[in-house]
C-alpha cells in the first residue's frame, strides 16, 4: 500500500509539471487554433534566461521574473513576426512554422549556453524530504507541485474574472464578431501568446532544478504535456490540469506494476485511445459545425 | 578527328591514373577526417568530445601539422539518432571525401554505420562504441579500436562489487539502447562469474525526463549494489532520486560518467561512486594529461566545463595522429594501415599502452577503477586487463 502511495506521489509530482506545460499549449490552441510546437523550447528559454540573471548576481525572484518576461516577449514576438502573417495559411503551414521556430530556438540556446547539462539552483532543497507514513516526497517536488497548482489557479482567475480574460474568450469564440464589437483582437492574441510564453517559462523554471537544464530538456515533458492536453481536451484549461495529473499518475503506476520498459510508450497509447474513444478529450466540447 | 579522340582518350586515362594515385581526403596541404556525434538532442552533452578533437587538431596545426599537412576535422551532428549518423557518414565519405572516420559516438550509431564503412573500405579509428561489437567480425583491415568494451567493463565492476564491496546482489540501471544493453549483458556475465545475483534490470529511454518510478523499482529490488549505464543527466537524476527515497546502495558506473560535472549535477549523492577509466584522469598526478588539458582549455576555454570529454576527444584522435606520423609524408591508405599495425605498447599524451598488429585491432584491453569523493576522482586500483577479443 505504501508502495502504491509512493508511486502515486511521484506521479502527481511529474503530473503537475505536465499540467503546466499542457496549460500553455491549450491556452494558445483555444484562442488562436495554433498548435505551438515551440512551446517546449520557450519553457527552456525562460529557464536559461533566469539562470543567466542568477549568474549575473540578480536575486532569485528578479531572475525568475526576467526569465518569464523574456520568454513572454519571445513568444509574443514570434506571433507578431511569423505566426500572424501565415495565419491565413493552412493548419499544416502553421504547424511547420512553429516547428521551425522550435528548431531555431534549440539551436540558438545551444549556441549561447552550450549543450552541457547544468544544475539549476532552487530556493527549495531536493535533499530535504517529508515523510507521510512510508511515502517520501522532497521539498522541491512538493514545492513545484504547489507552485504549479497556484499558477493554475491564477490563470483561471485571469481568464474568468478579468477584462483581458473576457476579451481572450471572446476572440477565441469568434474573432470577427469580437473585432466588430471593438475588441482589439490582434493585441489580445499577442497578449495570449505572451501569457503562454510566461506560463511556459514558469514551467521551465520549476522543471529545471528537478530535471537539470540543457537546451533539449523539454523534449520529453513537452510530449507528455501534449498528451495531457489531448487527454484533457484541447480547449479546456481544467482539462489540461486533470489530464496532466492523470497521465503522471498513470505513467508512474504503469512503470511500477506493469512494465518500466514501456513507460515512455504509455503517453502515445493515451493519445491514440483518446482519439479513438473520445476525440474531444475528457473535458473538451464535442466538435460540431452547423451548415 | 581520329587524332583528337585519341588525344582525349590518352588525356582522360592520364587524368584517371592521377586521380587513383591521389588518396581521398589527402592533399599536399591537408588531411581531412570526419566524425559524427550528438551536438543536439538528449545526448548533446557528449558533443564536447568533438570540440576536444577540433582543439587538438588546432594545437597540432599550430605546430605545423603532421608532415607538413594540416588536419581538418569535419564534425556532423546526428542528435544521437542512428539514421542520421548513417546519413552523415555517407556524406562525409561521398561528398566531403574524408581520409578517415575518427571516433563516432554511440554504440547504436556505430552499429548502424558499420557495414557501410567496412564495405567502402574507409579507415575508421576508435569508434566510440562498445568494443565487443567487433568480436568475431571479419573485414577489419581498416579498423583500429582504442575504446573499451562495456561488456568487459561491467564484468570488472561487478567483480569489484562482489569482492571488495561485499555485494551479494546487484541491479542495473541502463539506457535502453545498445550502450546500456551491452552494460547489462556484461553485468549478467560478470554476475555468473562472481557468484552474485542480478535482482533488477531497470531501463530508461534516452529522451525520458523523469526517473522517479525507476528509483522506486530499484529500491524495491533491495540490491546491494547498483550499476549505472546512463547519460550524465540520467545518472545524476537516478542517484538523486534513490538518495531521496532513502535507498543508498553501493554505486558503480561506466567511465562515460567519469566527468567531474557529475558532482555539480548529482551533488552529495555522487560521493563514493566507483567508476572505471581508460586513460589517466586529470588532477590525479599525471603531468602529461594535465598539460594536455591545459592545451585544450587554452584553445577552447569552454572545454573547462567538461575536462573528461575534452580529453576523450584527444584520446580518440591520438592513435590516428600517431599512424599519420609513422606513415610518413607519402600518405596512402595502405601505408597508414601498415603504420598503425607497427604500433606496439605505445604511450600517447593521454591514451596509454596501445598495441596493434596485423591480426590485432583491439588497441587497448584494460581499465582501472576510481572512486568519486569531494569533487575529485581518485585512482583505486592498478590496470585491470581483460583478454584481447579481436
Amino acid at each position: 500500500m505504501t508502495l502504491a502511495a509512493q508511486y502515486v506521489a511521484n506521479g502527481l509530482a511529474s503530473g503537475g509539471l505536465y499540467a503546466l506545460v499542457a496549460l500553455g499549449i491549450v491556452l494558445l490552441y483555444r484562442s488562436s487554433r495554433v498548435l505551438n510546437f515551440a512551446h517546449g523550447d520557450l519553457c527552456t528559454l525562460g529557464a536559461f534566461l533566469a539562470l543567466s540573471a542568477l549568474q549575473a548576481g540578480w536575486p532569485y525572484a528578479a531572475s525568475v521574473a526576467a526569465g518569464l518576461v523574456g520568454a513572454g516577449l519571445a513568444s509574443a514576438g514570434f506571433y507578431q513576426v511569423l505566426v500572424r502573417p501565415v495565419r491565413e495559411g493552412t493548419v499544416l503551414g502553421l504547424v511547420i512554422t512553429t516547428l521551425g521556430f522550435a528548431l531555431f530556438l534549440g539551436g540558438f540556446m545551444a549556441w549561447v549556453w552550450g549543450t552541457d547539462t547544468k544544475p539549476f539552483p532552487s530556493p527549495m532543497s531536493d535533499v530535504r524530504v517529508y515523510r507521510l507514513g512510508g511515502v517520501v516526497i522532497s521539498e522541491l517536488t512538493a514545492g513545484s507541485l504547489a507552485a504549479a497548482l497556484v499558477l493554475v489557479a491564477l490563470l483561471s482567475l485571469l481568464v474568468q474574472r478579468t477584462p483581458l480574460g473576457l476579451a481572450m474568450r471572446a476572440v477565441a469564440q469568434n474573432p470577427v464578431a469580437a473585432q466588430l464589437l471593438g475588441v482589439p483582437a490582434r493585441r489580445v492574441l499577442a497578449a495570449t501568446w505572451a501569457l503562454a510564453g510566461m506560463l511556459g517559462a514558469s514551467a521551465g523554471v520549476l522543471l529545471a532544478p528537478v530535471l537539470l537544464l540543457d537546451p533539449f530538456m523539454m523534449l520529453d515533458p513537452f510530449l507528455k504535456g501534449f498528451a495531457a492536453a489531448v487527454l484533457g481536451g484541447m480547449d479546456s484549461l481544467p482539462g489540461a490540469v486533470v489530464g496532466g495529473l492523470t497521465l503522471g499518475v498513470a505513467e508512474s503506476l504503469f512503470a511500477g506494476y506493469v512494465s518500466v520498459k514501456f513507460k515512455a510508450t504509455l503517453s502515445f497509447l493515451v493519445i491514440v485511445a483518446v482519439l479513438l474513444l473520445k476525440p474531444e478529450g475528457l473535458f473538451g466540447r464535442p466538435f460540431e459545425r452547423r451548415v | 578527328m581520329r587524332t583528337f579522340v585519341g588525344i582525349c582518350l590518352v588525356l582522360s586515362l592520364a587524368l584517371s591514373v592521377g586521380v587513383v594515385a591521389q588518396e581521398r581526403g589527402v592533399t599536399a596541404e591537408e588531411v581531412v577526417i570526419g566524425t559524427s556525434m550528438p551536438l543536439s538532442g538528449p545526448a548533446a552533452y557528449w558533443g564536447a568530445v568533438g570540440r576536444g578533437m577540433e582543439a587538438y587538431a588546432r594545437f597540432l596545426n599550430d605546430q605545423g601539422g603532421i608532415h607538413g599537412r594540416r588536419l581538418r576535422v569535419v564534425v556532423r551532428d546526428d542528435s544521437y539518432l542512428p539514421p542520421r549518423a548513417a546519413a552523415n557518414v555517407r556524406e562525409l565519405v561521398e561528398r566531403v571525401g574524408v581520409f578517415a572516420i575518427v571516433g563516432l559516438i554511440g554504440t547504436a550509431n556505430a552499429f548502424a554505420v558499420r557495414d557501410y564503412i567496412v564495405r567502402n573500405e574507409v579507415v575508421w579509428v576508435t569508434p566510440t562504441a562498445d568494443a565487443s561489437m567487433w568480436y568475431g567480425f571479419r573485414d577489419k583491415k581498416y579498423l583500429f579500436v582504442t575504446y573499451p568494451s562495456y561488456v568487459e567493463e561491467a564484468k570488472v565492476l561487478v567483480d569489484y562489487a562482489a569482492r571488495q564491496l561485499g555485494a551479494k546482489t546487484v541491479a542495473v540501471f541502463y539506457q535502453n539502447d545498445l550502450y546500456g544493453q551491452k552494460g547489462l549483458l556484461g553485468a549478467k556475465q560478470g554476475a555468473v562469474r562472481s557468484r552474485v545475483r542480478v535482482v533488477a534490470q531497470v531501463p530508461y529511454e534516452v529522451t525520458q525526463a523523469d526517473v522517479s518510478s525507476e528509483a522506486v523499482r530499484l529500491r524495491e529490488s533491495r540490491a546491494d549494489a547498483v550499476l549505472l549505464y546512463a547519460t550524465p543527466r540520467h545518472g545524476a537524476l537516478i542517484v538523486r532520486e534513490m538518495a531521496k527515497i532513502g535507498y543508498t546502495p553501493k554505486l558503480l558506473s561506466s567511465f562515460t560518467l567519469g566527468d567531474p560535472i557529475m558532482f555539480a549535477l548529482a551533488g552529495e549523492a555522487w560521493n563514493g561512486v566507483i567508476s572505471t577509466a581508460f586513460f589517466p584522469l586529470p588532477g590525479t598526478g599525471d603531468n602529461r594529461v594535465d598539460q594536455a588539458l591545459a592545451v585544450l582549455t587554452r584553445i577552447d576555454p569552454a572545454l573547462r566545463q567538461n575536462p573528461f570529454n575534452a580529453l576523450a576527444g584527444w584520446a580518440f584522435m591520438e592513435p590516428f595522429v600517431e599512424g599519420l606520423r609513422r606513415a610518413g609524408r607519402d600518405l596512402t591508405k595502405q601505408r597508414f594501415v601498415q603504420a598503425m599495425e607497427s604500433i606496439r605498447n605505445w604511450d600517447g599524451e593521454v591514451i596509454r599502452g596501445v598495441t596493434f598488429g596485423p591480426d590485432r585491432r583491439q588497441g587497448i584491453n584494460r581499465v582501472f577503477l576510481t572512486r568519486a569523493e569531494g569533487g575529485r576522482y581518485t585512482r583505486l586500483t592498478d590496470w585491470v586487463t581483460y583478454s584481447v577479443g579481436f
